[in-house]
Formats: C-alpha cells, sequence, structure tokens
C-alpha cells in the first residue's frame, strides 16, 4: 500500500528526555486508527513527531508516507504532502484573520515550483465560496471568518476551527489530537459530522484520544493504547469499550507483569 | 514672495548663519502679524542659546544643524478633502493662506499645544516654519471624509518645519491623516514637524501620523492632542521612514470626561533608529486613556518607545493604560522600551502598564507552517498580525493598504 503511513521503531526526545519508546503504527488508507493512553503516555509527542514540531526531536525510527521518509521534509512540505494535525492546543495569533489564515495555507498547497504564486492563487470568489459552504457545513457563523485565529476563541471554537481547515486543505493523513476535549456533546457531534464527512477510500485518520466518548461518533476499525511512550496493546473497536469500562490501569498491570 | 526663504531676491544662508534679526525681518516682510514676528525672534534666539537635549537614545550626532540650509523652495502641504470640508463650513487651507484670514484664531492656540522653548529643537521649528497646515472645523459640523495633509521635502532642499494646526470645535467630528515623505537626497535632510490639535468639548478626532520619509531625513517632531471636556480621540502613529526619528507626543486629557484610545507602530530596520516619546497626561476629572504600541526591529534597525504615564495632581480619578510590545526579527536589532508613571495624585481610578519584548512566537510559526506555509510567509502573516490593531486605526482604507503593503514589503 503506498498511502499508508508507517510508523517504524519511532524514538522522540524531548528537551533531552526519551518520550516515545519506539513506536511501530500503520494507518491504512481509507481506514480511522485511535491511538488511546492516559495523559502523558506521549500521544501528543506522537503527533508533533510526525507534524515535524522542532522541540520533538526523532532520535531513531522512521515514518513513511507515500514513499517519502517524511522527518526529512520540513512541516510545511509535510502539509503539502497531505499531512494534517488537528492541534490539541490550537495557537492563538492576534490580528490574523481566519479567512487570510486560511486562504495563505490554500496557497501555499496550490503553489508550483517556478510559477508565480499569484498564477496558483486561489481566486477570491472561489475562495469565498469554499470557506462560507465550509462554515455552514460545521455550524459557524460568517463572521467567524473575520476573527483573529484562535484568539479569545472557546475551546470548542477552537476545535471546530481545526476541523475547517480540515475541510478547506483535503488532506489524505489527518492526525487529530483529543480533538473532543473541551466540546460540548452538541459541538461533539458536529465535528464528528465534520470529520466522517470528509473521510474517504483514500484519507487516513489517526485519532488520539483520552476517552472513548469521541470513538461512539467517529468509528475507528483499530485502536491502540500507547503507554509510557510504547504501543502496548492493539485491537478492534471492542477494546477502546473495555478501557471505557476498566480503566488504563489493568494493561498496565499487564505490561508490567510481562516485563517482569 | 514667501516669507522665510533664500530665493534669489534675500539669501538666508544656513542655520549657522542665521541671526535673530534676519528672523525678525523676514517676518515683518511677509506681513506677518506682531505677535508671531515676536514668537519667531523669541524663538530664534532661544535656540541659539540653548543646549541640545541629552536624547541618549537618539543618534543626531552626524546631524550638523548649523550647516544646514532652510527649504528655498518649500512645497505647500497636498490637502485632500478640502473641497468637501468647505462645503460644510470647515477650512483645511495651508497654514501661511490662513494666516492672512485667521491670524487672530491661529495666534490663540498657536504654541498652546507644543511650547516653542520646550528644547531647542521646538524653538528651531517654531522659528523657522514656513507653511503648514490649518483646519478648523466649526462646532457640530460633522466631516464624513478623512482629510488628508501630505508633506514633502522637495528634492534638493536641506531642512524644512512643516506646522499642523488644528481646531476643532464643540460637538464637531473629523478624520484627518497626516503624512510625511522626502525624496532621496546625497546628503543629510531635516524635517522637523509640528502638530497641535485642539479638540472642544464633546467632539471627536481620529488622527493618524505617518512618517515614511526617506532614509537620509532626521524626522524631529512634536505632537500634542489637547482634548477639552467629554472631547474624545482615536490616534494612530507610525513610525517607518526616515534615518533618525525622534517624535515627542502627548495626549492631554485636559478637560472631564476626555479619553484618548492611542496606537501606534514602530517599524526599524536597516540602520534605523526611531524613537519615539509618547506622553498620557492627565489634567481634569474621570479622564480614560489608552496606549497600544507596537515595534518591530528587524537588520540593525533601533526603536526606542520612552511613554509615560503623567497623572497631574488636580486631576482626578483617573484611568489609564500603557502598553508596549515589541518583536525582534533578527538578532542585531535592537528596542529599548522605558515606560514611566509619574502620579501626583492619590486619586486615581486606575493605572497600569505592560511591555513584552521578544521574538516572533515558535508555536505560532510552527502552527502555521503546519498548515503548508513557509516561515518566511508565516513570519510576514504574524509580523502584519501584529501591526493590526494599528494599521486598522488608521480612517481611510486606500492610506491603510498603502501603508500595510509599505510594511509587508519590508519583511
Ligand atoms: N514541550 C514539552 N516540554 C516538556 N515536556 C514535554 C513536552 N511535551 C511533552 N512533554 C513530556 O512528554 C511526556 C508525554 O507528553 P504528551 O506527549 O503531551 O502526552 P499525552 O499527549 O499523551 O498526554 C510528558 O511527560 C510530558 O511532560
Ligand atoms: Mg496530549
Amino acid at each position: 500500500m503506498p498511502n499508508e503511513l508507517h510508523i517504524k521503531d519511532l524514538r522522540v526526545e524531548v528537551k533531552g528526555q526519551e518520550i516515545l519508546k519506539g513506536v511501530n503504527l500503520t494507518i491504512q488508507p481509507g481506514t480511522v486508527h485511535a491511538v488511546m493512553g492516559p495523559n502523558g503516555s506521549g500521544k501528543s509527542t506522537l503527533a508533533y513527531a510526525i507534524a515535524g514540531h522542532p522541540n520533538y526531536v526523532v532520535t531513531g525510527g522512521e515514518v513513511i508516507y507515500k514513499g517519502e521518509n517524511i522527518l526529512e521534509l520540513d512541516p510545511a512540505e509535510r502539509s503539502k504532502l497531505g499531512i494534517f494535525l488537528a492541534f490539541q492546543y490550537p495557537v492563538a495569533v492576534p490580528g490574523v484573520t481566519v479567512a487570510n489564515f486560511l486562504r495563505a495555507a490554500l496557497n501555499a498547497h496550490r503553489a508550483q515550483p517556478n510559477v508565480d504564486p499569484k498564477e496558483t492563487a486561489i481566486p477570491m470568489a472561489q475562495f469565498r465560496k469554499q470557506i462560507k459552504a465550509a462554515m455552514q457545513d460545521l455550524s459557524m457563523d460568517d463572521g467567524f471568518a473575520r476573527r483573529y485565529l484562535n484568539e479569545g476563541f472557546s475551546g470548542g471554537e477552537k476545535k471546530r476551527l481545526e476541523i475547517l481547515q480540515m475541510s478547506m486543505l483535503q488532506p489524505s493523513m489527518a492526525v487529530m489530537d483529543e480533538t473532543d476535549s473541551g466540546l460540548d456533546i452538541d459541538a461533539l457531534r458536529v465535528v464528528s459530522e465534520g470529520v466522517n464527512r470528509l473521510l474517504n477510500p483514500d484519507m487516513g485518520v489517526l485519532v488520539i484520544t483520552h476517552y472513548q466518548r469521541l470513538l461512539n461518533y467517529i468509528k475507528p476499525q483499530f485502536v491502540s493504547v500507547m503507554m509510557e511512550g510504547r504501543i502496548v496493546r492493539s485491537g478492534g473497536p471492542e477494546l477502546a469499550l473495555e478501557l471505557e469500562e476498566r480503566g488504563y490501569d489493568w494493561i498496565k498491570e499487564e505490561v508490567v507483569g510481562s516485563l517482569n | 514672495m514667501a516669507v522665510l526663504t533664500n530665493g534669489s531676491t534675500s539669501p538666508l544662508g544656513t542655520l549657522g548663519t542665521l541671526s535673530v534679526a534676519q528672523v525678525l525681518e523676514h517676518s515683518q516682510a511677509a506681513n506677518e502679524p506682531a505677535w508671531l514676528t515676536e514668537m519667531r525672534g523669541a524663538a530664534w534666539s532661544a535656540f541659539q542659546q540653548m543646549e541640545a537635549p541629552k536624547w541618549r537614545r537618539t543618534r543626531l550626532d552626524e546631524l550638523h544643524l548649523e550647516t544646514l540650509q532652510l527649504a528655498a523652495h518649500p512645497h505647500a502641504p497636498e490637502l485632500l478633502g478640502a473641497d468637501k470640508a468647505a462645503e460644510q463650513g470647515a477650512i483645511f487651507v495651508p497654514l501661511r493662506d490662513a494666516l492672512t484670514t485667521h491670524a487672530d484664531l491661529i495666534g490663540s492656540k498657536m504654541g498652546q499645544g507644543v511650547p516653542p522653548l520646550a528644547n531647542r529643537y521646538s524653538a528651531l521649528r517654531a522659528a523657522l516654519w514656513q507653511n503648514g497646515t490649518f483646519l478648523y472645523v466649526p462646532r457640530n459640523v460633522e466631516l464624513e471624509a478623512p482629510l488628508h495633509i501630505r508633506y514633502t521635502l522637495p528634492a534638493g532642499e536641506q531642512a524644512h518645519f512643516p506646522y499642523t494646526l488644528v481646531i476643532v470645535e464643540a460637538n464637531a467630528r473629523v478624520s484627518l491623516i497626516e503624512e510625511h515623505i522626502s525624496v532621496e537626497s546625497a546628503t543629510a535632510t531635516l524635517t522637523g514637524a509640528t502638530t497641535e490639535l485642539f479638540i472642544g468639548a464633546g467632539a471627536a478626532i481620529r488622527y493618524a501620523s505617518i512618517q515614511q520619509q526617506n532614509r537620509t531625513t532626521y524626522h524631529i517632531g512634536g505632537q500634542v492632542i489637547t482634548l477639552d471636556r467629554d472631547a474624545s480621540g482615536e490616534w494612530v502613529s507610525f513610525g517607518l521612514g526616515g534615518k533618525v526619528q525622534h517624535i515627542e507626543a502627548e495626549a492631554r486629557m485636559q478637560g472631564d470626561g476626555s479619553r484618548i484610545e492611542w496606537h501606534g507602530a514602530t517599524f526599524a530596520t536597516e540602520q534605523q533608529n526611531l524613537v519615539i516619546v509618547p506622553w498620557l497626561r492627565h489634567i481634569g476629572t474621570a479622564t480614560e486613556s489608552h496606549l497600544d504600541f507596537k515595534t518591530v526591529v528587524a537588520d540593525q534597525g533601533y526603536s526606542v518607545f520612552d511613554g509615560m504615564i503623567k497623572i497631574e495632581h488636580d486631576s482626578h480619578a483617573t484611568s489609564t493604560r500603557l502598553e508596549e510590545h515589541a518583536i525582534h526579527l533578527t538578532p542585531n536589532s535592537r528596542s529599548d522600551s522605558i515606560p514611566g508613571l509619574m502620579i501626583d495624585t492619590n486619586d486615581v481610578a486606575k493605572a497600569g502598564h505592560a511591555s513584552t519584548s521578544g521574538q516572533v512566537d515558535e508555536e505560532q510559526i510552527f502552527y502555521m507552517q503546519a498548515r503548508g506555509i513557509n516561515p518566511a510567509d508565516a513570519k510576514r502573516l504574524i509580523v502584519m498580525g501584529f501591526f493590526e490593531t494599528a494599521l486598522s486605526a488608521i480612517p481611510h482604507e486606500i492610506t491603510r493598504e498603502q501603508v500595510a503593503a509599505h510594511i509587508e514589503g519590508r519583511i
């Protein structure tokens, strides 16, 4: 499968401390793969490493996507390859409107080497139409596009904006980091429906979550459990339900038990 | 024959050789009112006696005032919007023209905002201004379209001192843009701009001051907005051009209930040294002010924000906040922020200041990169966003776009 995301023995350090200690994971196009785990187990570290955050230093392993070791690409190039990270903590950028930011992102994706960016830029009318439709799908009102990026946004608005960006950029590999946190049940439904509409047979999704609640809306085919920087269990959707019921401690005990 | 020019009939020489007698003589020859002749004479004699002010952070050591020649053919200011203003009874004309028609009105205000003898440079400006702008907005008149003043130091000239005097009567409303430009010159040039705005009771002004001169110009300015009872001002200051800028600016909340909302931006690149000294002076009762200043420096650019909140002894219940934020784009750039607070009363409702300085936030850059935007474009977007509050305070869309494009092109 050329378009699978293949994570092999990935080791990542943050500030000199090893957080990911050899992660293996494969996400097939057309599937939703959930990674669950307790706080601090390294889920966001995995997400940032895939996206290329400079503070997350890869010390070993590879991440292959579309035949390339994406660890050699800068974050913008990874985005243009089709990888999208929906941030757990989206960043506020005062003074930059949602619309301007999205237009810059779209134009960056449309740019071609050795072609004047003006020629590939999205025509204004087309952009307006596209953003309006995308916002409607996510029950966002028009004024949202004129607000400054994540500035003064509620938790729910931030997550909605992440999905709005995802729907505009149409990634082929989405990593969604705790997209459910901070959402009330109505917002969760709107956001999940937004995501589900985007799913297609060429698209892989890595859903990172602490709770199984989100997985009632975005249904995974595979579930993996991360603990202390490793994938310690993998299974189908039933694993998520079991975690919901029994918490994480029993896995911890089993893992520790198996190490002894 | 305009006064104080060294046209073929009466050469003036350089500032170093100009005598008080010559200044008086030229003023009289131009039939200026006696009070003005007197004001000029006093200012010039003060200039000759005064020491240069000790502005430690303003690099004036290469500016040799005594060698400069006063502009022989100063441009009259370009005034846009005068016809429409006139239709509503407002006067928006070159100051020299207004002297012949409204000398008393001008005399009643000139020098009340920016005191001529405050320092050697204010004295220089008061003595030698040749032209400028007079704006008078009568009571209750609300001007829709913004008025626009453009001062240019013409090619071949070395020094000019444009003077802007604005009187807005009670309950009137106006928007004004004052822009300074100059053309490339082989030698150092000087613009000394004085701006006094007197805003009457219940009146409102939106005022933008935009300094976009070229890299050989020294810009040394004084600006004061005086606000009467319940008057309000929205002020935006842009320091973008010039070799060296030193602007002393003051919002004077004189009348009870007066208030100012003040935004500003400095963008210093190359070898620029841009200094702004903004004061919030609270005199009346229950006056309010907010100053929000944004600074970006790059290359060897050096900016100084020397802001001050001054709450006078007889004031009551002042509410004020001053903030300044600076971004450094390169390691060799420098910005100094020296916010101060002088409170001469116990009766203050609220007073605070804050300042921050640092590089462009890495997390913001990464967030943008994660959407495909390259780091250079991300920085440009972030810096433009940083200036956005100041840009959006420019009361004229085309000017706003021009200033934005100018800044964007330099990032
Ligand atoms: N930027 C960071 N600075 C310091 N420590 C970090 C940073 N990011 C992650 N860590 C550390 O790495 C570990 C895993 O964190 P994280 O990946 O955020 O976990 P999760 O997303 O599963 O809650 C934690 O011990 C956390 O303290
Ligand atoms: Mg996390």
